[in-house]
């Protein structure tokens, strides 16, 4: 995958990798490119890092649907009323997991040939760039006046001492060394390399990369995400049958559920009264009491957005709220058949116009249907009702009856905000407008609908993610070890001694060489390194040819 | 630093790769499969999974709890000691609750002489609601509300409930000894009853 350092070659070093290129000698001396073959070079081609950038590409184009269309996951409301609107596309779209983006086969491929590629770059580099930070500086070359950086002087000390002195020189500021060994003759010299912690930085990034990785998987694994509408008053136990929508990992159970249970006590939303943002959202707070455990103690928390509550390993983030208008349903026989808050979902027209369905199953002798808006602040413009701010300052429903079967005696589960008309007839032919506390009588004695008040609901995203952290965890180690790649650089210093050129005195000349150069010097400042260490060699030099020439 | 591995040691890298992106695929294809896989002492009822019994020994213990019925009556679970119970968890809007609905009143009608007793738990529902379903059912067994699922959540630390319905038979010693995850059937129920009774 990525390779924080810039492509480069080495002098030393003849042999860079090319992964990605098919090798001529991996094929069989026959020429013929056979399955084995095939397989390693599809295996190069997957774990190469042009593979990974363009799969990584791929994923993040396999997700734009995912937040263009409505997802059956997050919104199944909007999944249906994308349905009513586009009956001739919707189908199709289903038919290509696109209102489930990230629960389709297609998008699984994606991303499990992202980890394979992933994995399979990552692991062998991290045992190169393990070998790597432990190798010896090469041996010195033979013509140090070739490297970027040179120097050369004369000094009266033999080879041997001169060496022994520039590498305690070079060890003293840090070098890692390498001598001659019994390869070498008798051959003066000595190979000092630095920065080895950059190898350190660049195998820190790749090991925290791959723990990315495993804490996403742990995540998916073993983590959770559920959502709940919460009318006002009302309580939910963290249980998969109180849950509108729940999403488990592959390991995660009912019973692993943490068992708090949350009462929504009170919620009120603000919005600004005047001005170029009126009606905007000023505040939310949602009061609620939870307990941890069955039979605990009751605490009493304020969620808003982006201040979620933490209970029981989970988060409980609040993510959306509305209105639930009262009604009260009597049927033929007079008995109250519905009596209940009932939650409307705003739809995209503006200041909470909502919509929803009454269902009245049990109504005698017919069932019972309604379709209605909720409209917060009603203002009549020309016939119909608009809402003109998002707080419920002059709140009137506006209701279609109907009665038959609503079909939830028998076949699949419906959405509790669809009413399937069907096989059901309309009672009435316009729509009746109800302000609080009015009733609509419904013809033929079938009984009477009640708009007895409203209450706000909130809508609740739980998620337990246990992979968070260590995925914290791991990008900071990878930020750390990218900065310490890209900050520390890799430099080489050579000195040579040989005896030589004779002057004809007494004393013993020896030519010194040093040489000296950086690897990916992006930020610079080798120059100048070297020129300081050479006039310190130099000096130290000079200093032991003094001893040495006191001593005689 | 792009030291060339020898090809030995780079022959063992790739392998080590393949081995760990092996072992991410079989993790994979464990989990997907797990599902699947049974606990000890359960059987399932006529090769339906989701109609189960609990052999001896492996029944949880029902939790207690004590709750107010549809009618407004406090009603403790305790009081059923001694009795195998069915309980059904159910609720006026959905839609296989209503399905079951008159097996459930057949079966409770058969098995009351021989003293089976019925227990409903009226999940995430209304007062109002939930008796007039009770009504167009002929439902003459009681049922405590659950608007909050709180017992829910306790029977679920003991048995995987998933959803609603969800129907568990009590034994005469309050543990849970059979279970039918989703719509009840005549035959799954009866041959339960006949298996804890």
């Amino acid at each position: 995958m990525t390779d924080v350092r810039a492509p480069e070659t080495d002098p030393f070093d003849p042999a860079a990798e090319r992964d990605d290129q098919p090798r001529p000698g991996s094929s069989s001396p026959g020429g013929t490119f056979g399955l084995a073959d095939w397989l390693k070079w599809a295996w190069r081609q997957l774990t190469s890092m042009r593979i990974a950038l363009i799969l990584l590409f791929l994923l993040a184009l396999a997700s734009v649907p995912g937040s263009m269309l409505p997802q059956q996951g997050s919104n199944p409301a909007s999944v249906q009323q994308y349905y009513v609107s586009h009956p001739a596309l919707a189908p199709w779209l289903d038919r290509l997991g696109l209102f489930n983006v990230f629960a389709a086969p297609w998008f699984a491929a994606i991303y499990l040939l992202l980890f394979a590629s992933l994995v399979g770059c990552v692991v062998p580099r991290t045992f190169r760039l393990a070998g790597s930070a432990r190798t010896l500086p090469p041996r010195a070359p033979r013509h140090l006046a070739r490297l970027p950086r040179s120097a050369e002087y004369t000094i009266a000390l033999p080879p041997g001492d001169a060496v022994e002195v520039a590498a305690r020189v070079l060890s003293g500021r840090g070098f890692r060394l390498r001598r001659p060994d019994d390869a070498d003759l008798a051959q003066d010299w000595v190979s000092a390399e630095k920065g080895y912690l950059r190898e350190a930085g660049n195998l820190l990034f790749h090991l925290a990369l791959l723990g990315v990785l495993v804490s996403v998987a742990l995540g998916g694994l073993f983590g959770y995400k559920a959502d709940r509408l919460l009318v006002q008053g009302q309580s939910f136990a963290d249980t998969v049958s109180a849950l509108d929508e729940f999403h488990p990992g592959r390991f995660v159970t009912a019973a692993d559920l943490g068992p708090f249970t949350m009462t929504l006590n009170r919620f009120d939303a603000s919005y600004i009264s005047s001005g170029q943002q009126r009606g905007q959202p000023s505040a939310f707070d949602a009061r609620v009491t939870y307990t941890e455990q069955p039979g605990g103690p009751a605490r009493t928390f304020d969620l808003d957005v982006n201040r979620p509550l933490s209970v029981d390993g989970a988060k409980v983030y609040l993510i959306g709220h509305g209105y639930a208008p009262e009604f009260t349903v009597t049927d033929a026989r007079g008995h109250v058949v519905y009596n209940q808050p009932t939650p409307f979902v705003a739809g995209t027209s503006g200041n909470f116009l909502s919509e929803g369905v009454v269902k009245v199953p049990d109504a005698q002798p017919e069932q019972l249907g309604f379709t209605g808006v909720f409209v917060p602040t009603a203002v009549n413009v020309g016939g119909t009702l608009e809402s003109v701010f998002p707080a419920a300052d002059n709140p009137v429903v506006s209701l279609i009856a109907y009665a038959g079967n609503l079909g939830m005696d028998s076949g699949a589960p419906q959405s509790v905000y669809q009413l399937d008309t069907s096989a059901m007839h309309r009672l009435t032919t316009s729509p009746q407008v109800l302000q609080r506390g009015q009733s609509l009588k419904l013809p033929g004695g079938r009984g009477t609908i009640t708009f007895t008040g409203y209450v706000p609901w909130v809508s609740l995203a739980i998620t337990h993610d246990p992979g968070q952290l260590p995925a914290l965890i791991c990008g900071i180690a990878a930020l750390g070890g990218l900065l310490l790649s890209f900050m520390i650089r890799r430099r080489r210093v050579f000195v040579r001694a040989r005896v030589g050129p004779s002057t004809g005195s007494q004393r013993v000349d020896t030519t010194v060489q040093v040489g000296g150069l950086a690897r990916t010097d992006a930020s610079g400042g080798f120059e100048a390194e070297f020129a300081e260490l050479a006039a310190e060699l130099r000096s130290a030099h000079e200093q032991a040819a003094q001893h040495r020439h006191e001593g005689e | 630093m792009l030291r060339a591995l020898s090809p030995g040691l780079r022959r063992r890298t790739v392998v080590l790769a393949a081995a760990v992106l092996a072992g991410v695929l079989l993790i994979v294809v464990l989990a997907t499969g797990w599902a699947g896989s049974g606990n000890d002492g359960v059987t399932t009822v006529d090769g339906n999974a989701s109609a189960v019994v609990y052999a001896a020994g492996h029944r949880p213990l029902a939790p207690g709890f004590t709750a107010t019925t549809l009618t407004g009556s406090k009603l403790s679970f305790s009081s059923y000691r001694g009795k195998v119970v069915v309980l059904n968890f159910w609720g006026s809007w959905c839609v296989p609750c209503r399905e079951e609905a008159s097996t459930l009143a057949a079966v409770a009608a058969k098995y009351r002489p021989p003293g089976v007793s019925f227990l409903g738990v009226d999940v995430r529902d209304t007062t109002a609601s939930a008796l007039a379903f009770t009504h167009s059912f002929h439902v003459t067994y009681p049922s405590v509300s659950d608007q909050s699922s709180a017992i829910t959540l306790d029977f679920t630390a003991k048995v995987p409930i998933a959803g609603t319905p969800t129907t568990l038979v009590v034994d005469r010693t309050g543990h849970i000894a059979g279970a039918v995850f989703g719509t009840v059937t005549y035959p799954d129920l009866t041959a339960i009853l006949a298996k804890v009774g």
